[in-house]
């Protein structure tokens, strides 16, 4: 102990503390990145590049070797070996500057769309991430699932039709299911619909829109349409997007007959001595939370009141059929009632 | 049993599932629940004429009131902690008397009368019985206090409007309102504590509350607490402050444990668990009278008893461990001085000693006997003339003489507040361990659980330790 | 299902000492196995204690049943293992305790399920009720917490009850004793076959869904002829159970 100091061993403590940190801390830590960029090998780099060419052709829009490695954060010299040789493997083919996917080359990207999103709905469904995460953890795993993990997966999850944001989760036959509607800025006032998609992508957008608590499948009423806003009505709630976010939601028109139900509210909005009857719960709420939800007796048709409110705020017990039970806010949000 | 070919079952069912579309759960429930109003109007009538008076609302109304709710929770729980606390004082001296000193001596001489070899009296007697008994003494009378009290508000329905009132203060901790509850079952014991969490049905949530648990100060751990506040930080505050102050300490203890119970819980929520699923619900029943004597005695005979039986398994290894490491030697010396030789160094980075850290290593299974393993080898290491020899545990009945013995082992104030420290923050006692594996029935949970808390520990004391000696 | 309406059988004195006995934990060589189910905070744990006469504690919240408490009781001669299952709301969800009361019900076929509702929330409690009812066909409704419903001034006509859900109902008060020699008396008449059930099928399920089940359990009665629960097999391959396709693979619900 004869040269113990204990300043020299604070500095020691903090000295291996900050090694530490800049290895290990979540996601930008350096063993991770080493991690990850050990693994980005070629099948990833063909995997996202048919990928991309499947999202551009389905939007109509066509791409040439610039943009594709404008878009892609992999090293150029990478990206064009990888196309020579998919194109040896009749994956893809150029049509003058143009990138064509093959039928081959559209099945392998339909391989990869339906784990990605197959995956966003496991994580969706059964897992605990939130919504801001689902993007890229599917990134990472769409290029990990086997053929036979996949439709396991698939089966494991009842095969669902749609992924968390309305997209639908191609079959293993390369069915699909068919999702309508057009970009909510096309929309014109007082027109309604039901929000049938929403974009994950770019993130920033998405992040806005989550923050907003825009949910899919609500229903909604456009009040104001013009190039600066939309505005428009939805559960209760009075929402505005600029264009360029509105445009990342999908609404389907809703047929004339159906009427917009009046003074249909969210549960959180409903205060003491009111009495309402539940219509339905928000897409919004998935999973174990919704079946609990639902086992507990927040059904259509339910009656239900403010049976305690909580000292702090939340969350506030609720009668109904007979029992109190306590919601958070955040779940209150994702019951619609209509107020008698 | 033949494997049925039932493929073209689930092709089928593949088929019809994308066919009827996502929505055939709600629809299902939906469905049963329309079929039992159906019902429930057929045979059930309500006479709605006569006023009802709800006993239930009028409670609720008061016990989670904004002016009430808080005051006559924490006055509830004080109680059940104080009388706990102060109750089992009386009942543990007597099992003391009976069980350490009538019955050892006891033991001891019947083991001399039939001329047993001393290495089987020691390791039995001295090692595996005393230990046993200690942990009996110190655990059996408030576990005994606090699991009834506990239950009967339980029973009364009062425990769910403690988690309803405070689920907001645990939600922004990324933990579940009935967590309150599972910590609060910790002040009387982890292991119980960590079966408790059977009542959060999140899987993400139950898992911070079982991590977090060890973080409440456990009975067991409750008299450490006192006896080294008394000695030590009550005598460098002026006489007649002094039990107040050793109070403050104790309590600004087992607060800290909470500061660490919602950190930790918070930092778990947002990393290593957040993939796990997390829902919220909670029912709040209707009150209905306990009954009183059949309360206390299952509660006596599921609760305290269990635990009560598993503490006393891992007690006895413990005890023989205890013993050996004293009485077996390796060259001129026993292995325990060779151990406490060996943990010195660390021990003194982290403001502790080798004779603290040796003794939280072999008392793993119970915390109640900490104490007097350390007084034990602290004796044998230091040659003074107290205790009843190489391997026997020992406790004095004046905080004044332990206190003696403690600085003539070389502690200071540091060394104490040290020990107060990693008393809360170490690995929890080998019986919640086996219960966390039990209810979690992953192993890395457990070891999660069982390692994060001690290099907390480490960390905590290490840090004191060196800003102590650069400040002093 | 013939409806014998008991007497009131606590008035008889000689009712308990004569038939019953109460078994605690001794439950080796029994006759028949009796489930116990109920939602959370019916007074599920009082029944149990009554019927087997042991003090299994359980708390006033879901969740808590310990483990899987077991106890038996000999009636008449013959003797009965009572199996206490959690509390749950539901059984179509994947909670834990969910799924140890849904296997229970499948692959340890009781004889008799016991499923003890609140009389206060019968709406609440169908819910289970139904689904129980889609499992097994030998079941008994034991409509608890009469005497707090007569506080509440909630009256139930009994009969009606038990002729809408095609099984015997008996009302009781676990906490006071009061109805549980009928209902010891009703588990036995059903074991041993004096009353059959005819339970009720749930029937607001939309057509689309409805088609779908009906399809899908002819499908399945095809395979296994002797299935007697085809229509929850089938609700349960819709929502994409693997349990339940390893459970058919295997042959484990024959």
């Amino acid at each position: 102990m004869n040269s113990y100091n204990p300043i020299q061993a604070l500095l020691l403590f903090l000295l291996i503390a900050g090694i530490l940190y800049v290895l290990l801390r979540p996601t930008k830590g350096w063993f991770w990145i080493i991690k990850n960029n050990f693994k980005s090998n070629e099948k990833v780099i063909i995997e996202d590049i048919l990928k991309q060419l499947y999202h551009f052709e389905n939007s109509g829009n066509k791409i040439d070797t610039k943009t594709l490695v404008q878009v892609l954060k992999f090293s150029n010299h990478h990206i064009i070996e990888v196309l020579k040789k998919m194109t040896i493997n009749d994956l893809i083919y150029f049509e003058s500057d143009v990138l064509k996917l093959t039928e081959a080359g559209r099945d392998y990207a339909l391989r990869i769309v339906r784990v990605h999103r197959l995956w966003e709905r496991y994580l969706a469904d059964k897992t605990g991430f939130s919504k801001e995460e689902w993007h890229d953890r599917a990134e990472m795993m769409e290029h990990r699932l086997s053929h036979d993990e996949t439709n396991m997966l698939a089966a494991r999850l009842g095969n669902p039709k749609f992924d968390p944001h309305g997209d639908p989760i191609p079959t293993h036959t390369g069915k699909m299911a068919e999702v309508s509607g057009m970009e909510l800025p096309l929309l014109p006032v007082n027109a309604i619909g039901r929000i049938t998609h929403i974009e994950d992508e770019p993130e920033i957008i998405y992040k806005q829109i989550l923050a907003e608590n825009i949910h899919i499948g609500s229903i909604i009423r456009v009040i104001e349409n013009n190039a600066t806003r939309i505005t428009f009505q939805s559960e209760g709630e009075e929402f505005r997007l600029a264009p360029i976010v509105a445009a990342n939601l999908t609404v389907a028109l809703l047929e004339e007959k159906v009427v917009l139900e009046e003074n249909i509210a969210r549960l959180s909005s409903l205060k003491e001595d009111e009495t309402a009857k539940i219509i339905g719960i928000s897409r919004e709420s998935r999973g174990e939370s919704r079946r609990r939800l639902l086992d507990l007796g927040f059904v259509k048709g339910a009656t239900i009141k403010i049976d305690l409110m909580n000292p702090l705020g939340e969350p506030n017990a609720y009668l109904i059929k007979g029992t109190s039970i306590a919601l958070r806010h955040d779940q209150a949000a994702k019951i619609l009632i209509k107020k008698e | 049993m033949e494997h049925k070919n039932i493929d073209h079952i689930l092709e089928l069912s593949n088929e019809l599932r994308w066919q009827i579309g996502d929505d055939f759960h709600d629809n299902l429930t939906e469905g049963i629940y329309a079929d039992a109003a159906q019902i429930v109007s057929d045979s059930v009538q309500v006479d709605t004429s006569k006023k009802r008076f709800r006993l239930d609302r009028q409670i609720d109304k008061i016990v989670t009131s904004k002016t009430f709710g808080f005051p006559i929770m924490f006055l509830i729980l004080a109680t059940v902690l104080w009388l706990t606390i102060v109750g089992a004082n009386y009942p543990s001296s007597l099992l003391a008397q009976l069980l350490l000193d009538t019955i050892h001596p006891l033991l001891k001489s019947g083991a001399a009368a039939i001329s047993m070899p001393w290495w089987l009296d020691g390791f039995l007697i001295d090692g595996v019985y005393l230990a046993v008994a200690w942990v009996i003494a110190v655990m059996l009378p408030p576990m005994a206090i606090f699991f009834p009290m506990f239950t009967l508000l339980e029973d009364f329905g009062y425990l769910p409007r403690i988690a309803f009132n405070l689920d907001s203060l645990f939600k922004k901790a990324g933990a579940h309102g009935k967590q309150a509850l599972t910590m609060s079952m910790g002040f009387g014991c982890n292991a119980a504590g960590v079966v408790a969490t059977r009542i959060i049905d999140s899987p993400r949530e139950r898992l911070i509350a079982i991590i977090t648990n060890n973080f409440s100060l456990c009975n067991g751990r409750w008299p450490t607490q006192i006896l080294i506040a008394t000695i030590f930080i009550g005598a460098v505050a002026p006489s007649s402050f002094s039990s107040l102050a050793s109070l403050l300490a104790v309590i600004g203890i087992a607060v800290l444990g909470m500061f660490f119970m919602f950190t930790t819980s918070w930092a778990l929520s947002k990393t290593v668990l957040k993939g796990q699923v997390s829902t919220f619900n909670l029912e709040l029943p209707p009150y209905r009278p306990p009954r009183f004597w059949k309360t206390i005695y299952t509660s006596l005979i599921d609760r305290t008893m269990i635990v009560l039986w598993r503490a006393i398994v891992f007690a006895a290894p413990a005890g023989a461990a205890i013993w050996l490491i004293s009485n077996i030697h390796i060259g001129n010396e026993s292995i325990a001085a060779w151990a406490i030789d060996a943990l010195d160094g660390f021990g003194f980075l982290l403001g502790l000693n080798g004779v603290i850290l040796l003794a939280y290593i072999v008392a793993i299974p119970a915390n109640e006997i900490v104490i007097p393993t350390i007084l034990m080898l602290t004796v044998l290491v230091t040659g003074l003339d107290a205790g009843a020899g190489a391997g026997v545990m020992f406790e004095l009945d004046s905080a004044n003489a332990t206190g003696a013995i403690l600085r003539a082992g070389g502690w200071t104030l540091l060394t104490a507040i040290n020990l107060m420290l990693f008393s809360l923050l170490h690995n929890p006692c080998s019986t919640t361990i086996y219960t966390i594996y039990k209810e979690t029935k992953s192993i890395k949970w457990t070891v999660f659980a069982s390692v994060m808390p001690v290099i907390l520990g480490f960390i905590v004391t290490f840090l004191v330790a060196q800003i102590w000696r650069i400040v002093f | 299902m013939d409806t014998k309406v008991k007497s009131a059988c606590e008035t008889c004195v000689h009712f308990n000492a004569d038939g019953l006995k109460k078994l605690g934990i001794n439950t080796t060589n029994f006759d028949f196995v009796v489930a116990l189910a109920g939602n959370p905070n019916t007074g599920k744990s009082t029944v149990f204690n009554a019927l087997t006469g042991l003090r299994q504690h359980t708390g006033n919240w879901p969740g808590k049943t310990v483990t899987r408490a077991e106890g038996g009781f000999e009636y008449n001669n013959q003797k009965f293992k009572l199996v206490d299952l959690p509390g749950t709301y539901s059984l179509l969800s994947t909670s834990e305790d969910e799924a140890a009361a849904r296997d229970f019900l499948l692959f340890g076929k009781p004889n008799v399920t016991v499923i003890v509702a609140d009389a206060n929330r019968l709406e609440r409690n169908l819910n289970l009720v139904l689904q129980i009812l889609e499992i097994t066909d030998k079941a008994v409704l034991c409509l608890n917490l009469m005497d707090e419903a007569k506080r509440n001034h909630i009256s139930i006509d009994e009969r009606t009850l038990a002729r809408d859900l095609g099984i015997p109902v008996v009302a009781a008060s676990a906490r006071f004793n009061q109805g549980i020699p009928e209902l010891i008396h009703t588990i036995s008449e059903i074991a041993n076959g004096n009353i059959i059930c005819k339970p009720h099928r749930i029937k607001n399920v939309p057509n689309n869904i409805e088609n779908a089940v009906k399809t899908l359990s002819a499908e399945i009665e095809k395979e296994f002829p002797n299935i007697p629960n085809s229509r929850w097999i089938a609700f349960r391959l819709l929502e994409g159970d693997t349990h339940i396709i390893n459970a058919l693979k295997t042959g484990e619900l024959v």
